[in-house]
């Protein structure tokens, strides 16, 4: 049909042929589709399909390809009104011109877009939340989507997935909720508790991180709201940013219900989701503001497709013109006129949304109550399409694959439907909130199994079994987040502009003093330039669990402890926090700020550190520059070290000591000690790894690397960089042993030792003496690992 | 197909083989190919015309090549001080070409002496989008689809990679030679076109914005030698092989992931990617293209598509206000354009017709549109006037020029794979505007010429969330008669 088309198409040139989606089916569908479509077969003529056409009905065939005199499709349609034969019976029936159409259309040859059928869809996905009984438990796995996923699996003789190690777990979890790896540390804590709910207490210990955890969704939430978008549309300032209110939605964990109604009905700082992108110059009306709107809004929250349906009648759903005209008409601030495929019909959109059996918008309210209506009926409690929409998205990020597949594509039926209902009624039962869900997820035995192991034709068939969680490639943020954290490498500044970290109700009290040196006379200030080494011995019974310190200096400190650089600062008002955490060891502990005067001539000096220290059984300790530490000028070997001097008159330093106030409030959670990937715009390396331009929704990054991609990470200087950078960082801290780094790296990297084989090939590759060739090198090696690009 | 020689001057990767038999299942035949990438099918399964070109160079004259001074040389109005722009057509004279009846401005004399081994549109169109933004028209020329769309469009060099593959397995097969897409004006929306869309990745060009730099990309990290760079590789396979999982190593995706990693490594070690290194190039040759980034740009083209490319775009770089994007002083600049194109595009095609590639070669010269010296977009448009230069005479030889965008009608030049030799074909008004008025190319006819020429049916789809996407406009590109 196609080829015959193809030797047709250049003789036509002077009449385009006919566009039988475009413009064919919508006559058949007007005139033809009531009787003789889906299960309709009146006269035993069925329209569904084209070999169903091609059968003809009672009265023989009523289609000759070619032969339009021949076809009764093109005849009957053009017979006198009060004849027999004529179709539609009844009704006004086919204009002249579309009557010309179908005659060309059946000239031509009748071309019928391969795989389009008129069928009603078979499924058509429930709108109610829907209350499944769970079925019983079996060997104790009480969890409900374990209830459900067992009864499944029994049902199709499938084995239940085996359960994942502990380092597989550790990792998965750390990625998916927060989107970092443990450190060595915490890794080496986790493997050797022994405790039989470790994994569960992981779960919800790495939840409360809410730093950690917002700075991760924010990727999900930028690729779904087409936020953190540099291009087109830009160029003329035509899109505002939702960072701030999408990053403090995540912080506080603001229910969904309410970030719905937010999105849908914009708050102050949420407008752009709604707004959209304005192009310049003259856009298709299907690209305007207010299509986008019904575009956004159906696709993200409900996950329907109204992309089809801004321009015609969908030929693969059940969403008309109207429909999508509908919900743009809410956003709409004028009157909108129906445009069908850039051509304007004359009728003007009714403001409605789709699914009216729950109620509908007043299409003569004023726009601010229609866009209240709209969000009301929105996170309406019978909405269960909006639940399963997000409930389905959450599990997709879990666990690899989602229940509806592709996530967007909410009317294809989920291979379990009591699953999603089970998913959604959890998030609709307690108060919206996702990191419920997610942990409801993450503590299932589902969650905690082995990765599936996938067949070449398991990845592509259409019908998906479920065999346990899919591994993912980590998204560009997670890969950069792990090199930055492996080499010591990330950024201190970002460019997304959020809030200010809270301030906490009771601030703890800056226990800090400001110390300098002992010797500068009365009245007098020490001199410009002039250096000092200020420290604090103290011993340590037990490693802490972790070990954060906010420090600052007037004008500039390194912080050494036990010899190792931790980090340096240079603006008294921006105390910086850093972490001590591995290196502090079990016996006595030395912490040297490298402290330095600045100015032209004698200033005022002084220097401020303190550290909250947690410890596994949940002890803390704090320790604080005060009377306690000593100076010395140079601090070499066998030095003299004699008491600081605290100063009591801070005034002049008030901007400083309020700024490590602030963070004291955060050593007691998990504050961000240096950029992260998500909140710095997109460089060449983040781009090559797949960060997408968010022109359009992104609710799927590429699994798969590209050759490309993967000829940048074998040479591209970016990441050549880094890893130089990185290995010099890792060379400067304190090794006993090749092998000891490579233990580290290993448990860094994929969370677990390495086997006897991988550590005997990785020394070899560092040598005696490992250099920064060397170790860039093993990093780069382990870093390529398909183990450490995945979350699996 | 067979693996590639590896470059002799690098020491063979040692555990090769080994890290081959772990990729088993795979076999050998498919590792030779990129990863699958089935996100996409084909819709439709059309019949494809037959191959007249193997390979597709694309010479991009970016920011809007105005016809009338360079290609399509209209009456000639020399510089006068008070001449009215309303009697400003060409600000060059015409000159002959090796072509009866064919005329080019003078300052393109070398690509006037080939032109009976090529053929010229004269008469290509562009839609009026409103107010004129290059990006947008380079959106539209490169994807065939006017932005913004609702999904990912993939640029032509991504279709011929989807749907053609690689000619030579070790080399990428779509290269974008001398665009930045990094710190230059519009780069945002340079990157929104250069990409394969919804194809994935694997279909995305190469870009290589500084030919005498184009080596780099394909050597090992700066600092690193070949002995260091090939001894790495043979410790990250020991460490893959050693891996503790077992039972993942058959894996699909896992296995996906290696099998670009060798493709890469395969390239970063091939004798092919001495095919990057213009410093191989003979000095005569090189002298021949000439050594400004364009000339440098043509050549590393030839010598990519010598190696089994099927794909290069080179381009005298859009930027915002330069080059052919010509607000003011648009004569000296175009005079500038004409030293800078003539003869490197001259030499593309002597040089490939010599080495017996031009035959199954097509090359392109094209822009978004044209200029005019009155008319902004097309007649009756309501786009805003962006000359710098309002005044209804010139007053200053800065003022001397074709400084506004015209959509009406513009010239393209096809060369070689299966274009009929010495055509002209359609032709623009002589007076004001000068319209396409006869035979206009739209640019999906355009498109479909292209494609029909390297092989591909314009009514090929993909499916892409559930309905067709053609490579021309719901596959409605008509190819122009100028094939053989």
């Amino acid at each position: 049909m196609r080829a015959h088309l193809l030797v047709l198409a250049p003789l036509a040139a002077a009449a385009a042929p006919v566009d039988f989606a475009h413009e064919v089916v919508p006559v058949l569908r007007k005139h033809c589709a009531e009787c003789h479509t889906g299960e309709k077969k009146k006269g035993g003529l069925s329209m569904n399909t084209l070999a169903e056409l091609l059968e003809g009905g009672e009265n023989g065939p009523v289609l000759v390809p070619g032969k339009p005199d021949e076809s009764k499709l093109v005849t009957v349609v053009v017979a006198p009104a009060d004849s027999e034969e004529r179709m539609p019976p009844k009704g006004k029936g086919l204009d002249a011109r579309e009557a010309d159409l179908l005659r060309r259309w059946v000239a031509e040859g009748a071309p019928w877009t391969p795989g389009f059928a008129f069928k009603a869809p078979a499924y058509e996905p429930p709108l109610r939340p829907r209350r499944p009984a769970l079925p019983e438990a079996v060997e104790g796995r009480t969890h409900a989507v374990d209830r459900v996923l067992d009864a499944w699996l029994r049902a199709r003789r499938q084995p239940i997935p085996a359960a994942a190690d502990d380092s597989a777990f550790l990792r998965r979890a750390h990625l998916d909720l927060i989107g970092v790896l443990p450190t060595a540390e915490e890794a080496r804590a986790f493997l050797a508790d022994a405790s039989p709910d470790k994994r569960d207490r992981l779960v919800r210990s790495l939840l409360v991180r809410n730093v950690d955890y917002a700075d991760h969704w924010m990727t999900f939430w930028n690729d779904l709201l087409r936020n953190d978008y540099a291009g087109t549309g830009y160029i003329d300032g035509g899109r505002r940013q939702i960072t701030r209110w999408l990053h403090r939605s995540l912080l506080e964990n603001r229910p969904y219900d309410r970030m719905v109604r937010e999105l849908v009905n914009p708050v102050p700082g949420s407008e752009g989701f709604a707004q959209g992108i304005i192009w310049r110059g003259s856009v298709s009306v299907a690209q305007g503001r207010e299509l986008q709107y019904s575009q956004s809004v159906s696709q993200v929250l409900l996950g329907i497709n109204m992309k089809c349906a801004s321009c015609h009648d969908s030929f693969t759903d059940r969403w008309k013109l109207r429909d999508a005209y509908g919900l743009a008409a809410i956003f709409g601030e004028k009157p909108l006129e129906l445009v069908r495929c850039d051509v304007p019909t004359g009728r003007a959109a009714v403001a409605a949304w789709p699914f009216p059996e729950l109620g509908q918008v007043d299409p003569a309210a004023p726009r601010a109550e229609r866009l209240r209506q709209l969000a009301d009926l929105m996170v309406h409690p019978d909405n269960g399409r909006l639940r399963r929409t997000v409930a389905n998205r959450i599990w997709h990020r879990l666990m690899g694959r989602g229940l509806v597949h592709p996530v967007d594509a909410m009317e294809t039926p989920p291979w379990s439907e009591e699953l999603l209902d089970v998913l959604a009624n959890r998030l609709a039962d307690n108060g919206h909130d996702l990191r419920d869900l997610i942990a409801f997820i993450a503590t299932s035995q589902a969650y905690k199994s082995r990765a599936e192991v996938l067949a070449p034709s398991a990845a592509e068939a259409a019908a998906y079994v479920y065999r346990g969680p899919r591994a993912r490639r980590l998204t560009a943020e997670q890969f950069v987040d792990a090199l930055w954290r492996l080499t010591d490498t990330a950024p201190q500044k970002f460019d997304a502009e959020l809030d200010p970290p809270a301030a906490a109700a009771s601030a703890p009290r800056l226990a800090a003093k400001a110390i300098w040196s002992d010797d500068t006379p009365a009245g007098a200030l020490p001199a410009a330039g002039e250096s000092r080494v200020l420290r604090r011995v103290f011993p340590l019974s037990k490693p802490p669990s972790r070990a954060l310190a906010t420090v600052t200096c007037d004008n500039a400190f390194e912080l050494v402890v036990n010899g190792r650089s931790v980090g340096r600062g240079g603006e008294w008002w921006e105390p910086r926090i850093l972490d001590l955490t591995p290196h502090l060891r079990v016996g006595s502990n030395e912490i040297r700020l490298l402290a330095r005067n600045g100015g032209e001539g004698p200033n005022a000096a002084a220097a401020w550190l303190q550290a909250h220290l947690r410890f596994p059984g949940g002890e803390t300790m704090s320790l604080a520059t005060d009377a306690g530490w000593e100076w010395s000028p140079r601090g070499e070997p066998g030095a003299a070290w004699r008491p600081v001097r605290v100063l009591d008159d801070t005034a002049v330093w008030e901007r400083g000591e309020r700024a490590l106030a602030e963070q004291l409030a955060q050593l007691q959670g998990f504050p961000r000690l240096a950029a992260r990937a998500s909140l710095v715009k997109a460089d060449l390396l983040q781009r090559s790894l797949g960060r997408p331009n968010r022109e359009q929704v992104v609710s799927e990054r590429p699994n798969d690397l590209s050759t490309l991609e993967a000829i940048d990470l074998s040479n591209g200087p970016a990441l050549a960089g880094i890893l130089a950078q990185g290995a010099r960082n890792l060379l400067a801290r304190d090794w006993k042993s090749p092998g000891e780094m490579v233990d580290w790296i290993w448990l860094s990297a994929l969370c677990r030792p390495p086997t006897a084989t991988e550590r005997r090939i990785a020394i070899g590759l560092l040598g005696e003496q490992p250099g920064e060739q060397s170790v860039a090198d093993l990093v780069w090696s382990v870093l390529m690992l398909p183990e450490f690009a995945t979350v699996r | 197909m067979n693996p590639l020689p590896l470059d002799p001057s690098l020491p063979a990767p040692l555990a090769r083989r080994e890290f081959l038999r772990l990729l088993g299942a795979a076999g050998l035949a498919t590792l030779a190919l990129p990863a699958p990438r089935l996100r996409a099918e084909p819709a439709a399964k059309p019949a494809h015309p037959p191959a007249r070109a193997d390979a597709c160079i694309l010479v991009w004259l970016a920011g809007g090549m105005a016809a009338p001074e360079t290609f399509d040389p209209k009456r000639y109005a020399p510089y006068e001080k008070g001449l009215p722009y309303s009697k400003l057509l060409s600000t060059f004279p015409s000159i002959p070409t090796a072509v009866d009846g064919l005329r080019f401005c003078q300052g393109l004399e070398s690509i006037a002496s080939v032109m009976d081994r090529g053929a010229i549109i004269r008469s290509a169109v562009q839609p009026d989008l409103g107010n004129i933004l290059h990006s947008r028209h380079q959106y539209h020329w490169h994807t065939g689809y006017v932005p913004p769309q609702t999904v990912h469009c993939p640029h032509i060099g991504a279709w011929m990679a989807k749907v053609l593959g690689p000619r030579n397995p070790v080399m990428p097969a779509f290269v974008n030679v001398g665009q930045r897409l990094e710190g230059v004006g519009e780069s945002e929306e340079l990157k929104a076109f250069t990409t394969a869309g919804f194809f994935g990745g694997e279909f995305g060009p190469m870009n290589l914005p500084y030919p005498d730099q184009a080596a780099a990309a394909v050597r090992p990290p700066k600092g690193m030698d070949a002995g260091r760079f090939a001894s790495r590789e043979r410790e990250f396979r020991r460490l893959v092989d050693a891996s503790p999982d077992r039972e993942r190593l058959s894996d699909h995706h896992q296995q996906s992931m290696l099998r670009a990693m060798d493709n890469a490594h395969r390239l970063l070690s091939a004798k092919e990617r001495a095919s990057f290194d213009l410093s191989l190039e003979d000095a005569d040759s090189r002298r021949a293209y000439g050594d400004s980034r364009f000339a440098q740009g043509c050549l590393l083209a030839r010598r990519l598509v010598e190696a089994g490319t099927r794909f290069v775009e080179v381009t005298t770089e859009y930027v915002p206000f330069l080059h052919w994007d010509t607000h003011g002083k648009g004569h000296e600049t175009v005079a500038r354009m004409h030293r800078e194109i003539d003869r490197p595009i001259a030499q593309l095609i002597l040089d490939l017709e010599s080495r017996g590639m031009l035959d199954r070669t097509l090359v392109i010269v094209a822009s978004e549109f044209s200029r005019d010296a009155m008319i902004e977009g097309r007649v009756g448009s309501t786009a805003g006037d962006q000359s710098h230069h309002r005044g209804a005479t010139i007053e200053h030889p800065d003022h001397y020029g074709l400084h506004r965008h015209f959509t009406g009608g513009t010239s393209v030049l096809l060369f070689g794979g299966g274009v009929r030799r010495g055509l002209i074909h359609g032709a623009t008004a002589e007076e004001r505007p000068l319209v396409a008025t006869r035979d206009p190319v739209s640019v999906e006819d355009l498109h479909a010429t292209i494609f029909t020429a390297m092989g591909i049916s314009p009514k090929t789809a993909y499916d892409i969330e559930g309905r067709p996407f053609y490579a021309t406009i719901d596959g409605k590109g008509v190819a122009a008669p100028i094939l053989r």
